[in-house]
């Protein structure tokens, strides 16, 4: 049992969740879930092949960079278990857990093919989750989600075959990037990874999910890509170029967004540069900080998504110009979204702190200083966006009238437990850099650190103050914020239209003469068939027997000549 | 006849005082603390006084107000892609 990869029970229970009654249902998923986790005890090496068409499938290897991400999905799963209990339909119990298990399983792929497979098989679950919102705009994002997810995984099939048929191995191990087949792989990786301006899908269709649906996708999917980079690209220059990007362009969009689950998809899209420059840099501590980075990241911002979801669960509105002053109706989840706050925007003694430290770290090491300034001021749009707009417009800003409660107590266990974990990874990281891939030799708490990390904190903040008491704070304005999808649901279409009418236009008319050509042949032929040139007119049978008999002659005559 | 805000607008009003009174004492700790304690960062400019705290000031100043300018070109209507057959 243990020799199965991990995630495949996962998989396995899922497909069982429609027959099973409510109550056991979400039992089994935990049960299915600690059974998964108890496959890692295994530990590192290559624990299954499957020798297929002479190419060996590994389908489950594990080592020190695999582990803490799978230690980390396992939780994740479980959590959005429990935050969904109360969800007593069985279709997107079934879509998570079979998502989860797929992600997991994907991790632990020792070549390029399992990898794609488990790869597209994220994509195939997910979507489920977004579909089940059930709204006309929730499918066609579901749809565009769909493309982007199965486009990443076609790249990745090409690249894996193109890089077969150069090298003779589908292993998943480090390249350099260079020919075809790394530049395939590395942007099918990049799809995932929401690299800029490829990152459309991730703010589009993730707000759309359901309340539940959100807090799984924000898990897996993107860290997953930044596990398949750390593997196949760690030490990319270009990664650090693009990490930066991704780290500053989302700050912008995510002030003037007004959906804040959209928000926080721009904040995800934030995130994952931090840990895309980690990997970009490549040296122990630096990877170190892109998985650590990635651990803590998915517990607060599962938190946080938590959150937002129990707003939109109780109040049905997440739009920041219809929210505010939740706080004395729902005060556990405003203190749980609080320190998921505080944990993103690193604040000492929580997550971010001791995980978002290790790169910076890292990419001071590196002297590229002008990257290391731009992570800074990314650190202070994290604070904007995540640790202030999201807790003070939905729970403080304005008082809206809401008569509302808190969220069903399952969703307010799953909040506390991820709140918890915040903090105590904030306050005692050793178990954390434990499990990270390389041995660590770091201390987060010195003074000179902890006070320089305050005093961005607190005066950005200070800044905020100011401009909200000047009223010079954007306000709130229902819209929606063009981004890197316009270019295809938009400018695409427009282009597009006119050009596919021409094309149309322009077959309609080349059929229109075909079919002239087509029937002046047969009316010469009909023509020739009733009036023969010369003699008597051959009736239908006739000429089949004709027929019949000259061949036969013929082929007397070359059986004869051959023999 | 006079729109008095209501008691938790009131409320949050009384929280958002304290708030910025709690704020501005971490701020006065953090700079007598400068005083006293040598910071080191990773660029030499980092070492100048207060620097992390005028970088994270001016930083979200700046924030802001891009995404302000922002807000007149990529903003659009909450329709503006479900208002047109565009996306189907």
């Amino acid at each position: 049992m243990t020799s199965l990869p991990p995630g495949l029970l996962m998989i396995i229970a899922a497909a069982l969740l429609p027959f099973v009654p409510h109550m056991a249902r979400q039992i089994v998923m935990l049960g299915a879930i600690a059974l998964s986790a108890y496959g890692l005890v295994l530990g590192a090496g290559t624990h299954l092949v499957w020798d297929v068409l002479g190419f060996q499938l590994v389908l489950y290897r594990a080592d020190s960079l695999s582990f803490p991400f799978a230690v980390i999905f396992h939780i994740a799963a479980a959590l959005n278990v429990i935050y969904s209990w109360h969800d007593k339909h069985w279709s997107q119990h079934c879509a998570a857990l079979s998502y989860a298990g797929a992600a997991i399983a994907a991790l632990h792929a020792g070549d390029l093919i399992t990898l794609f497979i488990w790869w597209e098989a994220t994509a195939v679950t997910s979507v489920f989750l977004i579909l089940a919102a059930g709204t006309a705009t929730a499918r066609r994002a579901a749809m565009r989600y769909l493309i982007f997810q199965v486009l990443s995984g076609v790249l990745l099939l090409a690249g894996a075959a193109i890089y077969a048929a150069n090298t003779g191995s589908i292993a998943f191990t480090s390249m350099t990037l260079g020919d075809t087949a790394s530049w395939l792989i590395f942007i099918a990786f990049g799809i995932k990874a929401a690299f800029p301006l490829l990152n459309g899908w991730l703010q589009d269709a993730y707000p759309e999910a359901t309340v539940t649906g959100t807090v799984a996708l924000s898990a897996f999917t993107t860290k997953l890509a930044i596990y398949a980079l750390a593997r196949g690209f760690a030490g990319t220059e270009y990664l650090i170029w693009i990490g930066a990007a991704m780290t500053a362009l989302p700050v912008f969009f995510a002030v003037i967004e007004n959906d804040l689950r959209r928000v926080l998809a721009f904040s995800l899209n934030n995130q994952l540069g931090f840990m895309v420059v980690a990997v970009g840099i490549g040296s122990e501590l630096a990877l170190n900080g892109a998985v650590a980075h990635a651990f803590v990241h998915i517990i607060y911002k599962a938190l946080l998504f938590m959150s937002m979801g129990a707003v939109l669960h109780q109040v049905g509105t997440i739009k920041a110009s219809e929210l505010g002053g939740l706080y004395k109706t729902m005060p556990f989840t405003m203190v749980c979204c609080v320190i998921g706050a505080m944990s993103i925007s690193a604040f000492p003694l929580f997550s971010g702190f001791v995980a978002k430290s290790l790169t910076m770290t890292a990419l001071g090491d590196t002297g590229i200083m002008w990257a290391y300034f731009v992570l800074l001021f990314a650190s202070a749009g994290v604070l904007e966006h995540s640790g202030i707009k999201i807790p003070y417009f939905a729970f403080f800003a304005h008082d809206r009238g809401f008569k509302t409660t808190e969220a069903p107590l399952n969703m307010r266990v799953a909040m506390g437990i991820a709140a918890f974990l915040c903090v105590a990874i904030g306050v005692f990281p050793a178990p954390l850099y434990n499990i990270l891939p390389y041995a660590v030799d770091y201390h987060p708490y010195d003074a000179s650190h902890v006070t320089g990390q305050m005093q961005l904190l607190i005066f950005a903040m200070l800044a905020f103050v100011v401009l909200i008491r000047m009223r010079l704070y954007p306000p709130e304005i229902p819209s929606v914020v063009l981004n890197s999808d316009w270019f295809y649901r938009r400018l695409a279409p427009q282009i597009g239209r006119p050009v596919l009418r021409g094309v149309i236009m322009v077959w309609g008319s080349f059929l229109c003469q075909m079919r002239g050509f087509v029937e002046a042949f047969w009316f010469v032929i009909d023509k020739l068939v009733r009036s023969p040139a010369a003699g008597p007119t051959i009736t239908g049978p006739a000429a089949l027997v004709q027929l019949i008999l000259l061949l036969a002659v013929l082929s007397i005559v070359y059986v004869a000549s051959i023999g | 006849m006079t729109d008095r805000p209501s008691k938790t607008t009131a409320d949050m009003q009384k929280m958002g005082k304290y708030f910025t009174r709690f704020l501005l004492g971490i701020a006065i700790i953090l700079a007598v603390l400068e005083l006293f304690l040598h910071r080191h960062g990773v660029a030499p400019i980092e070492d100048s006084f207060m620097f992390p705290a005028i970088f994270g000031f001016l930083a979200f100043m700046f924030i802001v107000q891009v995404g302000k300018w922002l807000r007149l070109m990529i903003m659009r209507p909450e329709d503006y892609y479900e208002g047109g057959a565009s996306d189907d």
